[in-house]
């Protein structure tokens, strides 16, 4: 069971890529590539060799494979909907926000190793904005605990008691859908297609990757990527229908469309407006817990 | 023998021995008895903490100070542990650090520092076994002096005599805040040990008592806002004493807050909690703030020590109003969380302020504009001080993640089961945040001072220390690892340590199947990014491999002055936190008009707004003050004479009105 849970992680860590070009290709009214076109190129840069820059140290070659280890570790700690996730204690929320933490702080390094401005321009943002969401994930956190009176992953989707008020939960995934937005680099947060360095964020930290290194680090955003969805999914299929078949497709299509949809639709931030857009997530978390806090008040009450 | 002969008598010998010993040994003279100190100690705090049982250590009456007691129980054993490790690992790496000085300066001033610093040692382990009272007032004092003296190493620089000054007056105000909070639970209970407070706090108001004692503690601790002597000292000491102050010496301040709080009833400890949380979110916010704002590197990891101490009387918060809830979760997650983390400071920051150290002793600067690319100059100094930074950023597999663990863990719980939602919560998004500033701080550190290229040619010629000073280092990177990789054990002993707050032994069924989790994961972790890195290896293998420059986007010409600066790095936080700053500018910056730009000169320091609050106009106030009543010293005999004449007719006319 647990297993299945980590193969349907990884599953809609590929998946989601791919849905997202197709509905990209879709309202752009383009035929688009293939589904699985991304895993192509994946195995394409596996079987390249590489070109180090003599700024970086041994560091720049370990960064790499410390951020797909810490965001894979972190999907352990994941469960879909019903199935219990591989690991699981009291409190490995907080686990689960500083494994993704450790990854980013990996990058972060990597990029500053390079020592081009470049780099350092999106390593500070980056470090930056994650500051920023970091409250936001945790408050999200907080509010399922209160929900639920648990404080592990595999307790708050996985009880009955789990089924809170539908609006919160919705909220909920609404907000976790946006940190997963602003985690991973995307519209209108950071645009992964621009072509000017300049106003790139994730992009620009891995400008000196190539090879293997280079596909260490795009799987470890598609794993990122799939497990703050599959949370956001968690939290709508504990509103009617909690369970997997449901939360992991539905992560694959709420992720991938929203993302398609609004990559298609809206231009990315001007910088400055970043700081601001993921001060509203958290302040619009502080909201859902409030919102959840008078409610739990209430049925207290009466 | 009595007391106020013996201990004089002893610590008068340990002067006289340094002073004795030729230069090159004073060093070894000192560690020697830091050592036999710290070995004996830690002995009595090995047992303590084997057997649960606390030890008596001396009890006598005195003439002086009446009858006085010492003693060790758990809380008392794990300082003391934390003192022997970060002091006897300050005079190791002293050696090394003032090899250099010793030409320079003359033997008396050397001496001078390695008595200041074998009697600093030894007066904290003093300290954390008094029991209270006039001793542990006398060995507080004693630690204040023999920092100062310390602090003032280097008394040539103006700013050193400066610091050491405002450490001196500060920590005087703050002494003699103590002294009016044991003068009055003398005055109360007949004695003033620490033991007697719960009685005091039955009988009267608790918040004065509380408050004076908060404040006065809380000056050593380094509490928002009276911080402001961290900052300056730090940097103004040698890199050990940083290191000792930082890491070892503020800790007797949460030591003392601790010992309060675990006093107050639990009727009235909810008001404690808030204020306890309140102020640690503050504290925390404040100091990293200020943290990735500063350019210099001891500046820096000044400030993340003030971020630590909101940390920890964070944890403290919670932990109170755990148990004035009656929640025993919350509580024992809180206390036991924030006993780790006081753990876990002294060593990864000891070892950061080793590695300052290096930085300083190998480059002569600690400017983190000056700096850049000394990984490749200082290769071990790199990777422990890439170690210190991931510890205290909380990142797993390393120590400070297992503290904010249990502190979250704390809150979670809090949340979960109802217990101060609203506090829990609101501590829950500032410690978030704390962390997520504190990796911004700490990228920014290690990023523009160990990657990327030199940005002088100082800093291009460094070369590693000697054996003995990484030796030194060695110490706490131990420390950092056995608790970040076998959180279990570590949580086991401090769980023998918050037996003090009264929450007695239900620590122990939740705690370990936590711990034991945790270091699960943390080895899963390890083991994943190993089989990761053997991969890429293998891939690599039959790869070809080049080497390049960095890709500069087409431009050619890139030169190290482009690389991104530690100003730079924090730029977009700064735009938010402007203001907790008061920023000092020289020079003008490029304009947006200039399209060829000149040579600018162009200087931008952070300084902190609190900083400014004992400069400003009630301080000068009260010097026009004392001018007017310096004027009374006139120098002349019958003068005063005429004033004690003065003196004695106020108290008859005022107790003739029956005033008095």
């Amino acid at each position: 069971m647990k297993i299945l849970d980590f193969i349907l992680l990884l599953a809609v860590a590929i998946a989601i890529p791919g849905v997202i070009n197709r509905t990209r290709a879709l309202l752009a009214g383009r035929k688009g590539t293939r589904f699985l076109q991304h895993l192509y190129d994946l195995r394409l840069l596996l079987r390249k060799g590489a070109v180090y820059s003599t700024t970086t140290s041994a560091l720049f070659r370990a960064v790499p494979s410390v951020y797909l280890g810490a965001v894979l570790v972190a999907l352990l700690f994941v469960p879909v909907s019903d199935l219990p996730p591989v690991l699981a204690f009291d409190g490995d929320l907080v686990a689960f926000a500083y494994t993704l933490a450790l990854g980013r702080f990996a990058l972060i390094l990597g990029a500053m190793d390079t020592g081009s401005p470049f780099e350092g321009m999106g390593a500070s943002r980056e470090a930056l904005y994650g500051a920023l969401a970091e409250p936001a994930l945790l408050l999200v956190m907080g509010t399922l605990a209160l929900l639920t009176g648990c404080t592990s992953f595999a307790e708050l989707f996985a009880t009955e008691s789990a089924s809170g008020n539908p609006i919160v939960l919705l909220l909920l995934a609404y907000v976790l859908l946006k940190i997963a937005f602003t985690e991973s680099g995307r519209v209108p947060v950071d645009d992964p297609r621009t072509h000017l360095e300049l106003t790139m964020i994730h992009e620009v930290m891995c400008l000196d990757y190539c090879g293997v290194d280079m596909a260490f680090i795009k799987m470890g955003g598609w794993c990122k990527t799939a497990a703050l969805a599959v949370l956001a999914a968690d939290a709508v299929a504990a509103i009617g229908c909690p369970h997997w078949w449901f939360a992991a497709p539905f992560a694959v299509v709420l992720m991938g469309c929203s993302v398609g949809v609004v990559e298609s639709t809206q231009a990315r931030n001007k910088l400055v407006r970043n700081t601001t857009f993921i001060l509203t997530i958290a302040a619009l978390a502080a909201l859902v817990f409030f919102t959840a806090y008078l409610l739990q008040l209430n049925i207290v009450l009466s | 023998m009595n007391f106020e002969l013996l201990v004089p008598v002893c610590f008068a010998a340990v002067i006289a021995l340094i002073f004795a010993v030729p230069l090159r040994a004073k060093a070894w003279v000192s560690l020697a008895l830091t050592g036999i100190g710290a070995v004996c100690a830690s002995a009595r705090a090995i047992g303590v903490l084997a057997t649960g049982r606390s030890a008596r250590l001396w009890s006598f009456d005195s003439p002086l100070f009446g009858h006085d007691t010492g003693s060790m129980d758990g809380l008392s054993a794990l300082l003391v542990l934390v003192i022997a490790v970060g002091s006897v690992a300050a005079t190791l790496y002293s050696r090394g650090y003032l090899a250099h000085h010793l030409a320079t300066k003359s033997p008396a001033h050397t001496a001078l520092h390695y008595a200041s610093l074998t009697l600093m040692s030894l007066s904290m382990l003093a300290v954390v076994c008094s029991d209270g009272g006039f001793s542990f007032l006398f060995f507080w004092e004693l630690m204040t002096v023999a920092s100062f003296l310390l602090i003032l190493f280097d008394a040539e620089r103006p700013e050193v005599r400066r610091a050491a000054l405002s450490y001196l007056i500060m920590m005087h105000v703050g002494f003699v805040l103590l002294i009016v909070g044991f003068a009055r639970l003398s005055a109360v209970c007949g004695s003033a040990s620490f033991a007697l407070l719960p009685a005091y706090f039955a009988a009267q108001p608790v918040l004065p008592l509380f408050l004076v004692f908060l404040v006065g503690f809380g000056m050593k601790a380094g509490l928002f806002p009276l911080h402001v002597w961290l900052p300056e000292a730090h940097p103004a000491a040698p890199s050990h004493v940083s290191a000792l102050m930082s890491g070892v010496m503020i800790k007797t301040g949460v030591y003392g807050i601790l010992r309060v709080t675990a006093a107050v009833p639990a009727q009235q400890l909810q008001t404690v909690g808030y204020i306890l949380a309140g102020l640690g979110i503050v504290t925390g916010l404040w100091g990293v703030v200020l943290a990735a704002s500063q350019n210099d590197v001891k500046r820096l990891l000044a400030y993340s020590s003030i971020e630590n101490i909101g940390i920890i009387l964070l944890g403290t918060g919670i932990a109170a109003l755990g148990k004035a809830a009656g929640n025993t979760t919350v509580a024992c997650c809180g206390i036991a969380g924030a006993l780790l983390h006081t753990v876990n400071h002294s060593f990864f920051k000891s070892l950061l302020f080793f590695g300052a150290g290096n930085i300083l002793s190998q480059t002569h600067t600690t400017s983190l504009n000056a700096l850049g690319g000394l990984g490749r100059h200082l290769p071990v100094t790199g990777l422990l001080f890439l170690v210190g930074t991931v510890a205290i950023c909380a990142l797993p597999p390393l120590n400070g993640f297992v503290s904010e663990l249990l502190i979250y863990s704390g809150m979670l719980t809090g949340i979960a089961e109802g217990c101060d939602t609203l506090a829990a919560a609101g501590a829950l998004t500032a410690l978030a945040l704390i962390g997520g500033i504190a990796v911004l701080a700490f990228t920014k550190l290690y990023g523009t001072v160990f990657l990327g290229s030199p940005r002088t040619h100082a800093v291009a010629e460094a070369q590693e220390v000697d054996a003995l000073r990484i030796g030194a280092m060695a110490l706490p990177l131990a420390g950092i690892l056995a608790v970040g990789l076998f959180p279990q054990y570590a949580v086991q002993v401090v769980a023998r340590a918050t037996a003090f707050f009264g929450t007695g032994h239900s620590i122990l069924p939740t705690l370990p199947p936590l711990c034991t989790a945790v270091c699960r994961t943390v080895w899963i972790l390890v083991a994943v990014v190993g089989c990761l890195a053997w991969m890429r290896r293998l891939l690599l293998r039959r790869r070809t491999v080049a080497q390049g420059p960095t890709w500069g986007c087409g431009f050619t010409a890139p030169n190290v002055r482009m690389q991104y600066t530690g100003e730079s790095f924090a730029e977009g936080l700064q735009s938010i936190a402007r203001p907790l700053t008061h920023d000092r500018y020289e020079g003008a910056p490029v304009g947006a008009s200039e399209i060829i730009p000149q040579a600018h000169n162009y200087d931008i320091r952070h300084r902190d707004r609190i900083g400014t609050l004992f400069a400003a106009w009630w301080v000068e106030a009260l010097r026009l003050l004392n001018d007017r009543v310096m004027r009374l010293r006139t120098g002349k005999i019958n003068h005063y004479v005429l004033f004690a004449l003065a003196f004695l007719a106020a108290v008859f006319i005022l107790s003739v009105l029956d005033l008095l």
